[in-house]
This record gives C-alpha cells, sequence and structure tokens, in this order.
C-alpha cells in the first residue's frame, strides 16, 4: 500500500485505540462496564473511563426497555460478564434512572497514578450511589451580612403580601 | 452639579423665637465653633492616649495564643500595652489584617486596635466566619458611627447639630440608624435628594481616606471633659457608665472626630465598600429638640452586592426603622406603632 504521510499523522481522529485491536478494546470495556455495574463507582485511567462512559449510559438505555425485550437481554448478557448482575441492572439500575433521560454517570479526574507511567486517573461513577459525594455542595452561610438583609427583605415582602391578601 | 462637601442646600433661616431646648440658651456669640470643639476633644483625646501610653514605660511581653482556621497552638510572644491584635494579625498574613474585622479575646469582642494587656487567647473575625453575627453587629455600629460623624460635619457653622446616641439596630431590620437633633433653625428643613447626595459623598470620602477607628477606654470623669460642650453628650456618658460593670467609657477616634459608642468597633473605616445614605426621617419632638433619625445602608468590602441586589435593599433602608431599645427615645415617641 502507498505510505502516505497521512498514515503516520492522526489529526482529528477521535477514535480511541486501546489493547491489541478491536476486539481486545470491546473486552477491556466490558470488563471494565461489569466493575462499574457491580460496584458503581471506579477507578481507572482517564481514557478508558471517557470510553466506558458512552457504553455505559447506553446499556442503561437498553436496560430502561425492560427485562423482557429480547434485544436488552441479549445486549445486557453481552457486556455483563459476571451473570449475577444482569438481574442488578434491570432492576435497581433502571428504576433508579427512569426520570432522567441521560447523564446518568459521572466523572472525576484524581491525581495522577504514581507508578513510573504517571497516567492520568479518573473515577467514573452511576449517578444515585449510596457512596459519600464527589464534590460535596457547598453551603452558603445564612449569617453573614448580606444574607442576613436579604432575609429580612424576604421577611418584609411575605408579611406586606400577607397583609395585601 | 456637584456640590461641595461642606455645604448643603437650606431654607434661608428664619427668625426663631427663643426656645426651651439647651441650644437657644447660649446665645450664637457664646457657642464655640465646632472646629473649636473638635479640636479641645481631639486634644483631650490625644493626652489621655499618651497618658495612658506612659503607664508602660518598659517593655513587657506577653504570649498571645491564635486559635481560628489553620492557626491553633501559634504562639506569639508581643508588647505589653502596645500590641493590639492588628499587630498579631501582621505577624500572621496579609489576609488576616485586610480581612479581620474585630478580634475576640478570651471570649470578649476586643477592637483591632486597643492594645493587649496581658497574656491571652485571640481570635481573628472575619465577614465570613461560620457565625459573623459579632462582626455584623459591629460593623452596624460602626456604619452609624460614620453617619453620625458625617452629619456633624456637614453642616454650615451656624447651625448646631447634636448626635444622640445610636440606637442599637438589628440588621435584619435593612438599615442602620443615627439619631440627631439639628438646630432649632432648622426645624422646618426637610432634606432633599440631593443633600442625601451630597451626605452619601462625604461618607465615600471618609471611607476612601480609610481611617482607623481608634478606641480608648476612660474613666467617666474624662469623658465627660471630652464632652464638655454638651450636655446631652455627658448624660449619655453617664448612662453608659452607669451600664457598664467596670464603670468607663470607650470612646473611639476617627480622623479628628471623637464618637462614644456602646460596643466594639471594627477596624478601619476602609473595611465599608458600598455606602449610602437612604433617609432622615422626623421622629417628632423630644426632650432635646426635634429628633431625627438618619438611616443609611451600607455593606463590606469582602460582601460586595451587585447593583439589582443593592437597588432593593436600598429601596427597602429607606423606610423608617423602629429601635427595639427604646430606652433612649423620648417619651413621645415611644406609643407610635
Amino acid at each position: 500500500m502507498r505510505l502516505t504521510l497521512q498514515m503516520l499523522i492522526s489529526h482529528g481522529r477521535m477514535a480511541r485505540r486501546m489493547g491489541l485491536g478491536p476486539e481486545s478494546r470491546i473486552n477491556m470495556l466490558r470488563n471494565i462496564l461489569t466493575g462499574l455495574v457491580r460496584h458503581e463507582r471506579i477507578e481507572t485511567t482517564l481514557a478508558r473511563a471517557d470510553e466506558v462512559r458512552f457504553y455505559a449510559e447506553k446499556l442503561v438505555d437498553y436496560a430502561k426497555k425492560g427485562d423482557k425485550d429480547e434485544k436488552a437481554m441479549k445486549m445486557a448478557s453481552f457486556w455483563l460478564t459476571e451473570k449475577d448482575l444482569v438481574p442488578k441492572l434491570f432492576k435497581v439500575l433502571a428504576p433508579r434512572f427512569e426520570t432522567q433521560s441521560h447523564g446518568y454517570t459521572r466523572m472525576a479526574r484524581i491525581p495522577n497514578r504514581q507508578n513510573l507511567d504517571r497516567a492520568k486517573m479518573a473515577v467514573l461513577e452511576y449517578k444515585g450511589n449510596p457512596f459519600p459525594p464527589l464534590y460535596p455542595a457547598k453551603k452558603e452561610n445564612e449569617l453573614t451580612l448580606i444574607n442576613q438583609l436579604l432575609k429580612g427583605y424576604r421577611e418584609e415582602r411575605a408579611q406586606q403580601l400577607d397583609a395585601k391578601l | 452639579m456637584v456640590l461641595s462637601f461642606c455645604s448643603v442646600y437650606l431654607l434661608p433661616p428664619s427668625i426663631c423665637p427663643l426656645s426651651s431646648t439647651g441650644f437657644a440658651s447660649a446665645a450664637a456669640s457664646l457657642r464655640p465653633l465646632p472646629a473649636e470643639v473638635r479640636s479641645q476633644r481631639n486634644a483631650v483625646f490625644s493626652r489621655e492616649q499618651a497618658r495612658q501610653r506612659a503607664l508602660y514605660p518598659r517593655i513587657e511581653k506577653i504570649e498571645v495564643s491564635m486559635h481560628g482556621p489553620g492557626l491553633d497552638g501559634t504562639l506569639l510572644i508581643m508588647n505589653r500595652g502596645m500590641s493590639t491584635p492588628l499587630s498579631c494579625a501582621r505577624h500572621l498574613t496579609e489576609h488576616h489584617v485586610k480581612n479581620s474585622a474585630l478580634a475576640l479575646v478570651d471570649g470578649e469582642p476586643w477592637p483591632l486596635h486597643q492594645p493587649l494587656t496581658s497574656s491571652c487567647s485571640l481570635t481573628l473575625l472575619t465577614f465570613k466566619d461560620s457565625d459573623p453575627t459579632l462582626v455584623n453587629q459591629a460593623y452596624w455600629r460602626s456604619c452609624a458611627a460614620l453617619l453620625g460623624q458625617v452629619i456633624e460635619t456637614a453642616f454650615k457653622d451656624e447651625y448646631t447639630v447634636e448626635l444622640l446616641s445610636t440606637p442599637e439596630v438589628a440588621v435584619t431590620s435593612g438599615a442602620f440608624c443615627c439619631d440627631v437633633v439639628l438646630d432649632p433653625q432648622l426645624d422646618s428643613w426637610t432634606p432633599s435628594e440631593e443633600s442625601l447626595r451630597s451626605l452619601t459623598r462625604g461618607a465615600q470620602q471618609l471611607i476612601h481616606q480609610d481611617q482607623a477607628w481608634e478606641p480608648l477606654e476612660v474613666v467617666p470623669s474624662v469623658a465627660l471633659e471630652v464632652f464638655s460642650h454638651s450636655r446631652c453628650k455627658q448624660e449619655e456618658v453617664e448612662q453608659k457608665a452607669s451600664q457598664n460593670p467596670k464603670g468607663t467609657v470607650m470612646l473611639y477616634r476617627c480622623g479628628d472626630h471623637v464618637l462614644l459608642s456602646g460596643g466594639p468597633l471594627v477596624a478601619r473605616t476602609g473595611l465599608c465598600s458600598q455606602y449610602e445614605v437612604t433617609a432622615l426621617h422626623n421622629l417628632g419632638q423630644g426632650s432635646w429638640g426635634v429628633q431625627r433619625r438618619a438611616q443609611g445602608l451600607s455593606l463590606p468590602l469582602q460582601l460586595q452586592a451587585h447593583h439589582t441586589v443593592w437597588r432593593k435593599l436600598r429601596q427597602r433602608a429607606e423606610k423608617l426603622v423602629r429601635a427595639t431599645n427604646l430606652c433612649f427615645l423620648p417619651q413621645t415617641v415611644v406609643q407610635q406603632s
């Protein structure tokens, strides 16, 4: 074949190459996805977590179709290597995300791996998991001067509205 | 149209009959000029301050243990009678110097510029602590004191201004207030928006000068000497002295203006950023004359508000604030509801 420069430069190519080839890549992602469904929060390299995210959300979309659907059951049994997680997927994860249409997972970067490779690491989790939050929600202090003034303002407005009614 | 700070648009003074208030008894020629009164008060204050400093001729060391986020266990060796909580903050970081508004010495609120007298534990309080109620109250008091200073210096020399005690108002009421009694010639004067704006500009000038509020704890006799020209202030000194368990009175000086306060004030005028004088209400006839309540709204440098929020709060601050502490109001005003 023609050994063009385009073969060596990969500008604009979005697809990641992982493992030994495409089949190896799918097997790796399958293992990671199984781990995610079992533990609901896992820690891997950034690239793998980013790849698995797409498949994790698609899996939940399939699970929402219900376990009576043949295609959904086939997908679930293909992607989850440990078969005791298939009921967990259909009975726990699918009802949890019933009201949401997308965005079932959350990814957060963590400090790089301490090995020689210093790989970028990330934490991937399904939302609604029982662990403490990754980003703790900061509560605004009610007692600062500006919040106290606003509290008085709101109370007065409420009083005025009550007086009107 | 730029108004100069010392001139306020006033109605031409009408010839008023002599009333039975304390001012007209001293005829205009006998009354000292405000500048003279100010310099006299300043002189007494400086003299007393120098005398108190001279009580520690040799440097004695005290140990100050710091408390606070990241500071627990820090021990500072400071000078007795000379080091203030501000100097302790200067040993730490610039963040502590710029952001601390008040100090807690052994659990007691302590102004930042007052010298420490013995080994103690120190906590520096800011506006963004988990419980800033003390700081908020001190800030409100300082803004009211600033308002009093602005009003006292705003009028022309021929009109007397008497500052009554600033009522302690809760922060949720929306505005700090300062009670003042103006010259009988101004009884029928109502401030226009221009005059309120010129008062605001005066306050902003003081804030820009970033003057420190220097505290001084004095015995009542010295305080009575400071306010020897004002009978109303002397009564206030006696009242405060009787309320204080130690029997002393706290005086504060800002620039060249000496004032009395019921509690600790924050460190500098530069801590306020947004400041506006919102209204001057007429409360009616009191024991000293026609009482007016000047109200204002202010926010510190660290907690600035967006202009939409500020406009709403300012509109609320124009309404009359009823003080919960009624013992300083004259009898005629108490029954208002």
